[in-house]
């Protein structure tokens, strides 16, 4: 029963996956045929690429903010909406609701909300009389950015909600009616039962979200391409740039190969930061 | 009953003469003032008075005097020829990314689908980002894709590198059916490997009631370009919707910006290539000078508020309910204007941009582009189809009912633009010294023009010229050396 299974995995998996690896190693444009370069491409984007270290340091960033926030708010919701009351379903449906939506439609809306000159957000600082803070949202490369944070946040935060509701109710209620007991407050119960208890479950919400800010393609090329100047380039973007842009398959292969190896020592950073052996702290 | 026929006719007879003699005399002096003649002397060398069989161009003689020549446009000389026929039937698909010309390649599909029995034509489009970046990849696995299109420069390149067009120099079309010049980039040595069917003029496009209603005229050099702009901001009127935000669109004006910066085309190509190949960067003087150009068309408030965020989808829709004066991408952008708003239709005229002071080297310029070309990979039945159509697509009747239902020019001899009004009133640059889009020298999008691109439009939209150039100059040097 196993071998289909593992043919399968070989031909869908392993072999694009090594196939990877092989590009990595050589010069290809994708139409002549490939030449074997060794580990230039790794050398040339480790010491020599400033475009690629400019976007690693976009990723950190982008990751940093949306990791904190959108782990933040998602915990925040779920605390409140953790009781199975009627009204408490129908929010938790509403914050739900944009993780359905395809990620290039929640790009033209936050693209068209963004506008300078007609975007509900400008429009509505300026009835304000905020004029001064009616920004070029996606167009300036100081911004661009965090603008686009903030969409993937409002993306994604509906999804985590779920996931910490579902680790938030098995929190065993007597720990609660303890601590009340106890006379413990509202942000004592926080401090000393939710979070602890909560903490395997941030742990799988820090991580995937790690890896979601790693693979924010469809967002970030919706809505700014990477632009302006780079500034909101991703690593994938870059990939699919270098790629099928600049027709430098070797070289995206080896991009996506350091994605990877950013990918998994950060996440095992993160899992050794939240101390979780398991499951449990 | 008979007299009053009699006097009716006579003084019908009597205003005909009349008609007839005002029109004759006012013939004379066109004639004598401007319509140019053979042999007659003329003043720029270049100028054209169309693409017919019968056109004339402005040309220096054995004495180097200008004046007006009979000019062989096709490179066979000879008259057009008929479409080829293809037996046997078949099927195959059209790959392209122009959506918006659907409805009326499809006519012409079925018309030459209806004189060759059996025979099936499919379009298959994709947008023209997706098609640049993923064209490539797609035609080269799927010899079904007897015929497609290719962009100036970098994916034509692409195609001919990969083996994927095939040779079609010896058809009697591609010598007697298309203008000679057009060719060009379709050509890779001596041969051809696909006809450029469109030509395009990326010059701004004007509200010409606007500009009658106003009494403004089209800036003639680079002075009156910035005085322009300060006076049609003053009137509450953008001047130029620059769809910076979009940078395809917001590129073309480079090309105008382009044009008169070298003292020669040959200055001009090398000094571009120099940057394509990272042997000079952009903090050269040269492109320095650009650069400052587009801060101080900011500065005298050519663009609107935001310029970076504003995209080609407000721009056009600015421009075409009349809160901008010029709409600076090129006559492709025509029938998105006439299709927001239909009274623009013959409204519209494109001027050169011209960015010096001095005499200018090129009065506008011009584009050959959606190369068409046969599939090298497909079967020689497949292959026999795809040539059959591009030659059918080639005719003069074809080539009419694309350029009218698609607003664009084209490529092909004695094509008669008088059915749209548009085509018609653009037409007159056709008439000027062109040049064929500098833009299109970078063969390096991704790693080169893009950066360049961004660069000018933050630029543009005031950001620092020196420290913009400088790191784009870093950018560009990463990108080649990747």
């Amino acid at each position: 029963m196993a071998a289909p299974a593992a043919l399968l995995y070989g031909f869908l998996y392993l072999y694009p996956a090594v196939s990877n690896l092989l590009y990595s190693t050589q010069r290809w444009d994708g139409v002549t045929k490939p030449e074997f370069v060794g580990l230039h491409n790794f050398k040339y984007l480790i010491a020599n690429d400033l475009t690629f270290h400019k976007i690693v340091g976009n990723n950190i960033r982008f990751s940093f903010i949306v990791v904190i926030l959108q782990t933040l708010f998602s915990l925040l919701f779920a605390i409140f909406l953790v009781k199975n009351t009627k009204s408490n379903i129908f929010l938790r449906t509403v914050f739900f609701f944009p993780t359905i939506l395809s990620s290039v439609s929640v790009g033209l809306i936050w693209t068209f909300l963004y506008n300078p000159n007609f975007g509900f957000i400008n429009a509505t600082l300026k009835s304000l009389g905020l004029n001064s803070l009616a920004l070029n949202w996606l167009n300036d490369a100081r911004f661009s950015l965090y603008s686009v944070a903030i969409a993937q946040i409002w993306f994604h935060t509906g999804q985590m909600v779920v996931i910490y509701l579902a680790g938030l109710q098995q929190i065993p209620q007597e720990l609660y009616e303890s601590a009340e007991v106890d006379g413990a407050s509202r942000w004592h119960q926080f401090r000393y039962v939710t979070w602890p208890m909560a903490l395997p479950t941030t742990a799988v919400v820090v991580a995937y979200t790690t890896i979601q800010t790693f693979r924010a393609f469809d967002l970030v090329y919706s809505m700014t391409q990477g632009g302006p100047m780079n500034s909101s380039d991703l690593i994938v973007t870059n990939i699919f740039n270098m790629a099928f842009g600049a027709y430098k398959f070797g070289y995206a292969s080896a991009e996506s190969i350091i994605l990877i190896i950013f990918v998994l020592v950060i996440t095992w950073i993160q899992r050794r930061t939240l101390r979780v052996k398991g499951g449990e702290k | 009953m008979k007299k009053g026929m009699q006097r009716s006719t006579f003084r019908l007879g009597a205003i005909a003469v009349v008609a007839l003699g005002l029109v004759t005399a006012s013939l004379t002096a066109v004639s004598a003032d401007t319509t140019p003649s053979f042999g007659a002397k003329c003043a720029t060398e270049g100028a054209n008075t169309g693409t017919s069989s019968t056109s004339l161009v402005c040309a220096a003689d054995s004495k180097g005097v200008l004046k007006w020549a009979k000019v062989k446009l096709s490179s066979g000389g000879a008259l057009p020829v008929p479409a080829l026929h293809v037996s046997g039937g078949g099927s195959i698909e059209f790959h392209h990314w122009r959506a918006e010309d659907k409805v009326v390649l499809q006519s012409i599909i079925d018309k030459f689908q209806a004189a060759n029995p059996g025979v099936k034509i499919t379009q298959v489009i994709e947008s023209s980002n997706d098609y640049t970046n993923l064209a490539y990849s797609q035609i080269s696995a799927n010899p079904k894709a007897a015929i497609f299109v290719t962009s100036r420069g970098g994916q034509f390149d692409q195609f001919y590198k990969g083996g994927l067009l095939k040779d079609i120099s010896n058809q009697r079309y591609v010598k007697q059916n298309v203008i000679a010049s057009a060719l060009t980039p379709g050509i890779v040595g001596s041969a051809v490997y696909g006809v450029p069917y469109q030509s395009l003029f990326n010059d701004p496009v004007y509200n010409v009631s606007m500009f009658k209603a106003k009494g403004w005229t089209v800036p003639t050099n680079w002075t009156g370009l910035l005085a322009f702009c300060k006076t049609v901001k003053a009137a509450g009127i953008i001047p130029f919707a620059w769809p910076a935000a979009t940078r395809g669109n917001a590129g073309q004006i480079m090309n105008s910006f382009l044009m008169n910066s070298a003292p020669d085309l040959a200055t001009l190509t090398s000094r571009v290539q120099a940057i394509d190949t990272g042997k000079a960067d952009v903090t050269q003087q040269w492109f320095v000078d650009i650069a400052t150009k587009y801060k101080q068309m900011n500065d005298a408030g050519c663009f609107p508020a935001n310029v970076t965020g504003y995209n080609d989808t407000v721009a056009p829709a600015d421009f075409a309910a009349g809160k901008a004066a010029i709409y600076p991408t090129g006559t492709f952008g025509m029938s998105t204007v006439t299709g927001l708003n239909p009274a623009m239709k013959g409204n519209m005229k494109v001027f050169g941009m011209i960015t010096v002071d001095t005499k200018p080297l090129y009065e506008g310029i011009t584009n050959n582009t959606f190369i068409l070309s046969v599939n090298a990979k497909s079967t020689s039945h497949d292959q026999a189809i795809a040539n059959a159509f591009i030659s059918y697509l080639c005719t003069a009747a074809a080539a009419q009912e694309y350029a009218v239902g698609t607003s664009q020019h084209v490529s092909i001899l004695d094509v008669d633009y008088s059915a749209n009004a548009d085509l018609l009133n653009t037409s007159d640059i056709m008439g000027k010294k062109l040049l064929l889009a500098p833009r299109f020298l970078f063969n390096n999008v991704t790693t080169v023009r893009n950066p360049v691109e961004d660069a000018l439009i933050a630029i543009g939209g005031g950001a620092d010229i020196t420290k913009t150039l400088a790191d784009t100059a870093k950018t560009i040097k990463s990108n080649l050396g990747a």
